[in-house]
């Protein structure tokens, strides 16, 4: 995956020597490896997907669109509370046809203000290489306390304790 | 990029979502704004095609935070079509 131009912003994730989340991960080698920067609307991310990705020939999968935007909504909610983010319900509207190779970026945005039921709204776009809005995506995310999911997700002790510290250490916006 | 404005439906009426949506449709297809008025079909517009008639609809969902039905946006043709959509979906927000 290529990298954005702008500094790495650190997911707390990466205090996990293996975690493997198929959008944000550097060990999955079936994953996408997303990386993000801070930008003015939110986070971005750069990629560029190949033929392991196609839909009909040369023509990237929609659905691998849907997680690049979900990965980076949802991250950028991460990075913005210290909160664990699931999504609750997710739309795409697709534009025009994202091709093989072609060098895309997509921007995640926080669109409306967090609600009282713990859910926050986002949105997210993706351009292609020439700069043409290619995709458009919103989502709902219900936002959760690292320590009441503690038990869905399969850490030991030490890695969970890393991993629950590291939440609590994202301050947003700034880049660790 | 533009900031999502938030718009609340009791502020917005029609004619504001028809003069925004006049902006956007005069952007995407490079024409001024006075050669498009509320009969124009933006199906059938010099210029136009299914993709900048997507964008369009992708821009005016942003610009008022909503999200419009596939089934609304692909029955609209002009744009008081549209605008109309438009508020009934702040309406309903």
């Amino acid at each position: 995956m290529t990298a954005p131009d702008v500094p790495v912003v650190s997911l707390p994730w990466r205090v996990l020597d293996d975690y493997r989340c198929f959008g944000c991960s550097p060990h999955n080698p079936f994953g996408l490896g997303l990386e993000f920067a801070e930008h003015p609307d939110g986070i971005v991310t750069r990629f560029c997907l190949d033929r392991g990705y196609e839909s009909y020939p040369g023509v990237v999968h929609g659905g691998l669109l849907g997680v690049v935007c979900d990965e980076a909504m949802g991250n950028l909610i991460v990075l913005r509370t210290g909160l664990v983010a699931f999504t609750t319900g997710m739309r795409m509207r697709y534009l025009q046809p994202i091709l093989v190779g072609d060098t895309c970026t997509c921007v995640a945005s926080l669109s409306s203000p967090e609600s009282d039921a713990g859910l926050t709204s986002t949105r997210a776009e993706i351009f292609n290489g020439a700069g043409d809005l290619a995709a458009t995506s919103s989502a709902t995310y219900r936002r959760v306390p690292f320590s009441t999911t503690r038990d869905r997700i399969s850490l030991g002790d030490e890695e969970a304790d890393r991993l629950d510290r590291a939440l609590t250490n994202t301050i947003p916006g700034v880049q660790r | 990029m533009t900031t999502s404005q938030n718009h609340a439906a009791t502020t917005v009426t029609v004619a504001d979502i028809t003069a925004t949506l006049t902006r956007i449709v005069a952007a995407e297809l490079g024409v001024p704004e006075a050669s498009i008025s509320a009969d124009s079909n933006l199906r059938t517009m010099e210029g136009a095609d299914s993709v900048k008639v997507l964008r369009t609809v992708a821009k005016i969902e942003r610009e008022y935070d909503i999200e419009l039905e596939d089934a609304d946006v692909f029955e609209a043709s002009t744009v008081a079509d549209i605008a109309r959509v438009v508020h009934q979906a702040l309406e309903t927000s």
